[in-house]
């Protein structure tokens, strides 16, 4: 493979070149309420050759290689009727070379489809009989495998497996019109072993889906909120991370300026980190999508905004280096850029130290989802508590939190010690492609003044 | 950067190298044959019934980025999917390559042996189908040089308004080829043909951001193929936003825009899906022929609508679509079912691909949108909503960010809210007090609707 896709290259008229090629290998089966819903699985092979003359992008994809010279000869004279100024791509990283195999403890491969069934049947049973109010659940497993191959005109290659399984639980409670959900999903590169041994999370999932139904609305306006390790990790991913994407910045001369480096973000405690190269979370792979190698970035150091996220281009564009975080969801994807495991990093206090100071204020946990449109943000918790004067209290339900992120990140006051990344299922969408694995984390977080949405 | 006019890059883009036109690709007789031998594999293996879906598409496209033309797109594909069925379970197996046919319809059949639970035992026989045009040789035919224009034109308006607004954009047209076969004996050929051009303008000041855009999409190049008007959707949205305005606080008056109306409807097309009622999650369930929402608003589905992008034939299991209503002056009539979920509720299925509309439409009203929006004393104008899904939007609950909403005062835009929230119940809101304009957005064919009592708050 790896002749085929240089030789291939070889012929390619362009500043710059690649080809990537998938062939990926899924299942998934699903339970809702009683029943299966589905059971299903796929083989499919896919990919893209991509070129840059003078500035000028072009894509041509395509099932097999059994045309991948027309396809990059496509792509070449497309870009080369496109560019019209110059080809600015950041220097030659180490050029990727290698084939990585999968290791994963327990290969999904290897495990009967009858097992998975089986896992899943029980843990929707936990969930279906914790309460007479659970009125239905969703309980899905699902697994990927996907082998990878790389080439482009600077010399790279890569092979590569990107295997991922995981867990999806949804808990749906009722009483009379009144209805609440709670939902939590984990997934893993590592192997089977991410599915196994739920059961106290489906447990728990069904008795907060029920308590949730009990539980009062918050009032909306400003408040103190305190965001568990979860909630805090899609703030960093959804609220800033997206903003430090550099694809967002480099054609746009007010968002570079609103984003330039060296801005004050907020506290001295402030550390907001990505980095593709974490060991073996879902999203870290050795190299991205256009051949370079992941490394770590700080986003955020010391509460100076200290660096963005690059493909070859914004890179090239912005006179940074690259940073490895051009990233493709689909086989046949353009690579764009994307995070991978997003961190806010820990600081110093203890949690009981971080709600010692809050009148009343509100502890806000997991989240449904959230959203972003550059500066702003919304997220739903999944469930909260009210905290006053220093104690947690009773359970709240349905807390929205919206903010500028900009100002929201100058009043992030307290920083537990307590830093957890989560490799939570759902992943991340931009640009219609979706859902991309990444991890996120944080330790749990104070901030101040937050607008908590309300009826 | 510096602002690129049409006449500094005249480019020629012509299809020349451009191989989608390869007259073999269409040809689906041999792989019908091949087709019909995997539906006989899967009988040997013991399936009762099976189908298989094929389909080969070709897109070609381009993204503009920062005002100009940045990158040109070119897709070809195509794939399958073969549904097993047998001992009252269904299994599901998809591939790329028809070299793999065989191994794909024996996993069907292993996922059938754990899979999920049929409610139906066989595939109908054939019955008469509407004819639809779905395909149209002038977009077929839509050299990229077109679609390139366009953004163009839509990229130099938004400029020519104001410079420094950060623009992006980009078009596409496709066409695609499909054949579904059934031991039902269904044995149905579709084609159609689609193009889109949409763009997006972002003004920066400081922290503040606006964002406004637009797009349109359609299967024949007609009217809608219109980039003038595209751009004048998103300019009048710049220019109403040119001024802030104070939201208002509690229960306000809202005029929705017919896609923000859409979006609201979202929440009523779970409720009407027909696998949600069979398996409870509805709280339609049991409300037929019950006053559920306002009685101005008759809401139908049209897959009949000719080069709609909704416009369907058959659903995915062969059955006949058809025009339905779904509530006729509030009152609801009837849910969408598919094969299975009909079965699973002993009711007779609609021709609905996964129990959801093909192409919702809703009767105008009588009063213009603009007359509607002068009568508005004090409310808001709604474009945009960030963050709507999240929650419990099947039950109608809903409580977002308003991305992008105008003051109205006495009748007047008077400049654009800002960190405001809304919150309500979706079948609240419609249930009583709604209008809907006389005008509908041509290709969502709905109408703006005018509703009471959205629940709105602002940071101070």
């Amino acid at each position: 493979m790896r002749d085929r896709l240089i030789e291939a290259l070889k012929k390619a008229r362009a500043d710059y070149a690649e080809v990537r090629y998938a062939a990926d290998d899924a299942t998934s089966v699903t339970y809702r309420g009683r029943e299966v819903e589905n059971a299903s699985t796929e083989k499919r092979t896919g990919g893209i050759a991509r070129a840059c003359v003078r500035g000028g992008w072009a894509t041509a994809t395509f099932d097999t290689l059994d045309a991948l010279e027309a396809m990059l000869a496509e792509a070449c004279a497309s870009a080369a009727m496109v560019g019209r100024e110059r080809t600015e791509l950041a220097g030659e990283a180490a050029a990727a070379a290698g084939e990585y195999p999968a290791a994963m403890e327990r290969d999904f491969r290897g495990v009967a489809l009858d097992e998975k069934l089986k896992l899943i049947e029980r843990y929707n049973g936990v969930i279906l009989g914790h309460h007479e109010s659970i009125e239905t659940s969703v309980v899905a497993y699902f697994d990927r495998f996907r082998r990878q191959h790389f080439a482009n005109t600077r010399g790279a290659y890569y092979m590569e497996d990107r295997p991922q399984a995981g867990v999806v639980m949804v808990a749906v409670a009722r009483d009379g019109s009144l209805v609440q959900r709670a939902h939590d999903g984990w997934t893993s590169a590592a192997g089977y072993a991410v599915a196994e041994g739920r059961e106290a999370d489906a447990e728990a999932l069904a008795r907060r889906a029920v308590e949730l139904l009990r539980a009062p609305q918050p009032e909306g306006g400003p408040r103190t909120v305190v965001l568990n390790q979860q909630l805090g990790g899609v703030f960093a991913h959804e609220a800033f991370g997206h903003l430090s994407e550099a694809d967002f910045l480099y054609e746009n001369p007010k968002m570079r300026e609103l984003m330039r480096l060296g801005r004050p973000m907020g506290t001295g405690e402030l550390n907001i980190i990505d980095d593709g190269s974490l060991g073996g979370l879902i999203g870290t792979h050795r190299y991205d999508d256009e051949g370079t190698p992941t490394r770590q970035t700080y986003l955020i150091r010391d509460g100076v905004l200290a660096g963005h996220l690059h493909s070859l281009e914004t890179a090239g564009k912005m006179g940074a280096a690259a940073t490895g975080n051009a990233r493709a969801h689909g086989r046949t994807d353009v690579p764009i850029v994307r995070m991978t495991n997003t961190y806010i990093a820990p600081g110093a206090k203890g949690f009981a130290e971080l709600i010692a100071d809050v009148d009343d204020g509100l502890y806000a946990c997991d989240a449904f989802g959230g959203e972003t449109m550059m500066e702003m943000f919304t997220f739903s918790a999944a469930y909260a508590y009210r905290i006053r004067r220093g104690q947690i209290g009773e359970l709240v339900r349905d807390v929205v939190l919206t903010g500028n992120v900009f100002e929201t990140l100058g009043r992030m006051d307290g920083f537990g010690d307590d830093l957890v990344i989560r490799e939570a299922a759902g992943g991340c969408g931009k640009g219609g492609q979706g859902p991309l694995p990444v991890s996120f984390g944080a330790p749990h977080l104070r901030i101040r003044d937050v607008i908590v949405g309300g009826r | 950067m510096r602002h690129r006019g049409a006449e500094e890059q005249r480019t020629d883009l012509t299809d020349r190298t451009d191989p989608t036109d390869r007259a073999d690709l269409f040809d689906l007789s041999n792989i019908e044959a091949v087709l019909a031998g995997a539906l006989d594999k899967a009988r040997a293996l013991g399936a009762s019934g099976a189908k298989v879906a094929y389909r080969q598409s070709r897109r070609t496209g381009c993204r503009f980025e920062n005002a100009r033309l940045k990158s040109v797109a070119s897709a070809r594909g195509a794939s399958y999917t073969v549904t097993v069925l047998a001992d009252g379970r269904r299994g599901v197996a998809g591939g790329t390559s028809l070299a793999d046919l065989d191994e794909i319809v024996a996993r069907a059949a292993a996922m059938a042996k754990v899979g999920s639970a049929s409610h139906f035992s066989a595939w109908p026989a054939p019955a008469a189908t509407a004819s639809v045009p779905r395909w149209s040789d002038r977009t077929a035919k839509l050299p990229r040089e077109t679609l390139v224009d366009a953004c163009r034109r839509i990229a130099d308006a938004l400029k020519a308004y104001r410079d420094d607004l950060y623009v992006e954009g980009g078009a596409s047209r496709s066409e695609g080829e499909g054949l579904l076969l059934t031991t039902g004996g269904v044995r149905h050929m579709s084609r159609g043909t689609h193009w889109s051009i949409s763009a997006e303008a972002q003004r920066t000041e400081g922290t503040d951001m606006l964002f406004a855009g637009f797009g349109r999409g359609w299967r024949d190049v007609n009217e809608l193929f219109d980039p003038a008007a595209i751009a004048e959707h998103i300019l009048a949205d710049l220019r109403r936003g040119e001024r802030t305005a104070p939201s208002p606080a509690g229960r306000t008056t809202a005029v929705l825009s017919p896609e923000m109306f859409g979006m609201l409807l979202h929440a009523v097309e779970m409720g009407v899906n027909g696998r949600n009622v069979a398996k409870g999650d509805s709280p339609l369930r049991g409300r037929i022929g019950q006053k559920v929402l306002d009685e101005c608003l008759t809401l139908t589905d049209d897959p009949h609508v000719a080069m709609s992008p909704g416009a369907a034939e058959i659903d995915a299991d062969g059955v006949p679509t058809r025009k339905m209503t779904i509530f006729d002056r509030g009152v609801l009539q009837g849910f969408l079912y598919d094969l299975d979920s009909a079965a699973l509720a002993g009711a007779e299925p609609t021709g609905h691909d996964g129990c959801m509309t093909h192409n919702l439409q809703v009767l105008p009203g009588r009063r213009g949108s603009e007359e509607m929006l002068a009568d508005v004393a004090d409310g808001v104008y709604l474009k945009m909503l960030m963050g709507f899904g999240q929650g419990n939007l099947i039950n109608g609950d809903f409580s977002c960010n308003v991305a992008l909403g105008f003051r109205v005062r006495g009748g007047e835009i008077v400049g654009r809210v800002k960190n405001t929230m809304a919150a309500g119940n979706v079948y609240e809101l419609l249930a009583g007090g709604v209008e809907l304009s006389r005008d509908r957005d041509p290709a969502l064919l709905l109408p703006h609707a005018r509703v009471e009592g959205l629940s709105l708050a602002a940071e101070k």
